[in-house]
């Protein structure tokens, strides 16, 4: 028994020692393929979810309503043997002449909103980061739970829990009143500030978290250096930690900024009626007045302006990549 | 004869070893600041810091003296850079007090110390030039421009920086940033420059050519230096003194030579070079004469002054290896002698250091010179040699 056994053994080792070989080889030179297969997967992804129903949403929008299904004309058809493309190009003119200007209004508050819920999460995040990168292990970690464990609950139903804490009756204005600061209630709910309360809240790990992997790579000695040369502590926090920590920043801001911008939940939940955001024209366009030509021409413009960031973003990553460190 | 300064204890009495320096005495001595009449400018009186439970600085007294060089030699973990980062002001000492000019900067915060430091890892900031980095502290000062690229530009001619303006530090070598940093801290014209292992990152040649070329630098700008140091050959070029530290204490201060020659305590002797230490006992000792009986060889030593001691008390002799003369002939003397078996050799290229045993089963270092060594007859490997000293290379040592 014992004998077949190491016999075997010794088989599978010389097995071993003759395939290793092999194995350097083909991963040297003969498995491009893979690198080609392995690469494919996400640009698989990509294209099936992203750029397909983007290139649909570009067609919807270069075509007008019509009371059918699928409620918009086609781009291209054929009559007595011609083909016509028929491109129109009146949706975008129409998002930027709309007598209303119901369109850029829209698209204004929300680079606003999306702009300065970001800042706030910047303002927020960053103590929280460092305090967080500062701290020992194990209190990081209890911290870190408690970022990230509200987003293991739906995020429907925190802006739900919100809007009972926010509400005239709510949690807030039970207990001012209680104390005696405030004497009636104040409304919260249907105002800008609970929709920015909604969005950081939301919004604050996508935030915290880049700044801080950031702040862990800080060479804190550079503060040192900064303090002795005789610079005061604020200027030693923009000449020192800032640009140490601007990819960080950043990233954490493209995190908040890009989906706040086009958000739809929260201001639908805690804004008022009167600030109308880009999420909800959309949602109107598609839903209300089925007029899904018009609707995937504002997604459309809203995508060309959240380029503009995005690409400054890449602009920043690459210098940061190329200039201070080397590549 | 002259008296051989004793130590005075070092647990009883905690301002240890004031400095005697006499001029001229020791040949290759540089004067000390203190002998020249210089002014102090640094007074740091009964500073401790406490971290917790842990006594990292305890008690301390220094004096520094306008355009000297002073090292704290010490081994990791004896609270050399706790004092300095005291010094820079980025702790807080739990008490004393630390008078620069005359007057107390604990309290000030470090932005507003005039004393600049040169960081370990230099900390040059990586997203500015060379140029941006030494005009940094200036800009601080809000020093008008014309003077601003006047001063730089002295600092970078000074380090011999002036080719490499605008790179960033990631494109300089190791000497290179090393420079760069000297001059930032340099720039701003410090009361007192502090350097953080200065040569801490650097390898061992590029250290040893360094060494000179910053003592030149500092000496150029006159500026007076405390640096830090775990590294004994650094602080013996570099420095006019160093103070020896260890758990937060000063255990000797004194210029190179002297803490080389005459350490005060047994700690000093084996912290500093290498050193064949005996347990001896004191038999007799007069004005001119005292006769010691080491444990470890017949023959007694003997030394050519006295020593504060009661007879029969025990002792310590410390004794350099290249003090030692190594030969296979008795020199035909009663004392001062023992001899043992050549146990091995170590060929270190200037050197070879021979390891000789003892009858009593000790193992003692010899150096010889190998110019000397290849010479013929001298003792090779399982001779029977016979080891002798002068008088004066003996050390006695209480504690």
């Amino acid at each position: 028994m014992s004998m077949g056994f190491s016999a075997n053994m010794s088989f599978i080792r010389r097995a071993f020692r003759k395939s290793k070989p092999k194995v350097i080889s083909v991963s040297t030179h003969q498995n491009t393929w893979r690198d080609y297969a392995l690469i494919l997967v996400p640009y698989l992804w990509m294209i099936l979810f992203f750029l397909l129903p983007f290139l649909i949403i570009f067609k919807i929008s270069l075509s007008v309503t019509q009371i059918a299904i699928p409620p918009y004309s086609p781009i291209v058809t054929f009559e007595e043997g011609a083909m016509q493309i028929i491109l129109h190009l009146e949706n975008y003119t129409n998002i930027f002449t709309d007598p209303e200007g119901t369109y850029w209004r829209s698209y204004l508050k929300s680079i606003e909103v999306a702009f300065f819920s970001t800042f706030f999460c910047l303002i927020i995040g960053y103590p929280l980061a460092w305090a967080l990168a500062t701290s020992k292990p194990a209190i990081r970690n209890v911290v870190f739970m408690l970022i990230i464990m509200p987003s293991w609950t739906s995020f429907v139903v925190r802006i739900y829990a919100w809007m009972t804490i926010m509400k005239k009756d709510g949690l807030i204005n039970d207990l001012l009143i209680h104390f005696g600061i405030i004497d009636s209630p104040i409304t919260m709910l249907q105002t800008d500030f609970a929709v920015y309360v909604g969005i950081v809240y939301c919004y604050l790990p996508y935030m915290v978290l880049p700044l801080f992997s950031a702040l862990m790579k800080v060479d804190y000695s550079l503060i040192e250096a900064a303090y002795d040369l005789g610079c005061k502590p604020v200027k030693t926090f923009f000449t020192t930690l800032v640009p140490q920590t601007k990819s960080g920043i950043v990233a954490g801001s493209m995190l908040v900024f890009i989906p706040a911008l086009g958000e739809y939940v929260i201001p639908e939940l805690l804004g008022g009626k009167g600030s109308i955001l880009i999420g909800r024209v959309l949602w109107q366009e598609f839903f209300n007045n089925r007029d899904w030509p018009l609707a995937s021409a504002v997604a459309i413009t809203m995508l060309l302006i959240l380029t503009i960031p995005i690409i400054w973003f890449y602009k920043i990553e690459r210098k940061e990549q190329e200039g201070a460190y080397g590549k | 004869m002259e008296k051989t300064p004793l130590n005075t204890a070092k647990g009883t009495d905690k301002t240890i070893n004031k400095v005697q320096h006499r001029p001229g005495d020791l040949p290759g001595q540089k004067p000390s600041p203190a002998e020249q009449n210089r002014r102090p400018i640094l007074e740091i009186k009964k500073l401790n810091k406490t971290f917790e439970t842990f006594k990292a600085v305890d008690d301390v007294d220094l004096t520094l003296y306008e355009g000297e060089i002073f090292a704290l030699l010490g081994s990791s973990g004896c609270g050399k850079s706790t004092l300095l980062r005291m010094l820079a002001g980025f702790e807080k000492p739990s008490s004393g007090s630390i008078l620069l000019d005359g007057k107390e900067i604990i309290g000030v915060p470090p932005y507003k110390r005039p004393v600049n430091m040169m960081f370990q890892s230099y900390a040059l900031f990586p997203y500015m030039t060379v140029k941006q980095n030494i005009a940094f502290g200036l800009k601080q000062d809000k020093i008008p421009k014309a003077e601003l690229e006047e001063r730089v530009e002295k600092m970078l001619k000074l380090v011999h920086m002036e080719n490499y303006v605008d790179r960033k530090p990631y494109q300089l070598s190791g000497g290179q940033k090393q420079r760069v940093a000297l001059a930032r801290s340099l720039a701003k014209e410090p009361r007192v420059l502090l350097l953080d292992e200065p040569m801490g990152a650097l390898d061992k040649k590029l250290r040893e050519q360094m060494r000179l070329e910053l003592v030149d630098i500092i000496n150029a700008v006159g500026v007076t230096c405390l640096m830090v140091t775990h590294d004994q050959e650094e602080a013996m070029t570099m420095a006019d003194r160093i103070a020896i530290m260890d758990r937060g204490e000063f255990i000797q201060i004194g210029g190179p030579r002297e803490i080389y020659e005459n350490p005060n305590c047994r700690f000093c002797a084996e912290f500093i070079g290498s050193v064949n230490i005996f347990d001896c006992t004191l038999l007799s000792s007069n004005k001119q004469h005292s006769l010691i009986k080491a444990n470890d060889f017949n023959n007694n030593i003997e030394l050519e002054h006295d020593i504060d001691l009661a007879d029969g008390m025990p002792l310590t002799i410390a004794i350099r290896p290249e003090k030692i003369y190594i030969s296979k002939e008795d020199p035909q003397q009663d004392t001062n002698i023992c001899e043992g078996v050549v146990e091995n050799i170590a060929y270190l290229g200037d050197i070879s250091i021979y390891y000789v045993r003892l009858l009593s089963g000790r193992l003692i270092s010899a150096t010889l010179p190998n110019v000397d060594r290849f010479k013929q007859g001298l003792p090779t490997w399982d001779d029977k040699v016979y080891l002798s000293w002068d008088p004066e290379s003996c050390i006695a040592l209480t504690i």
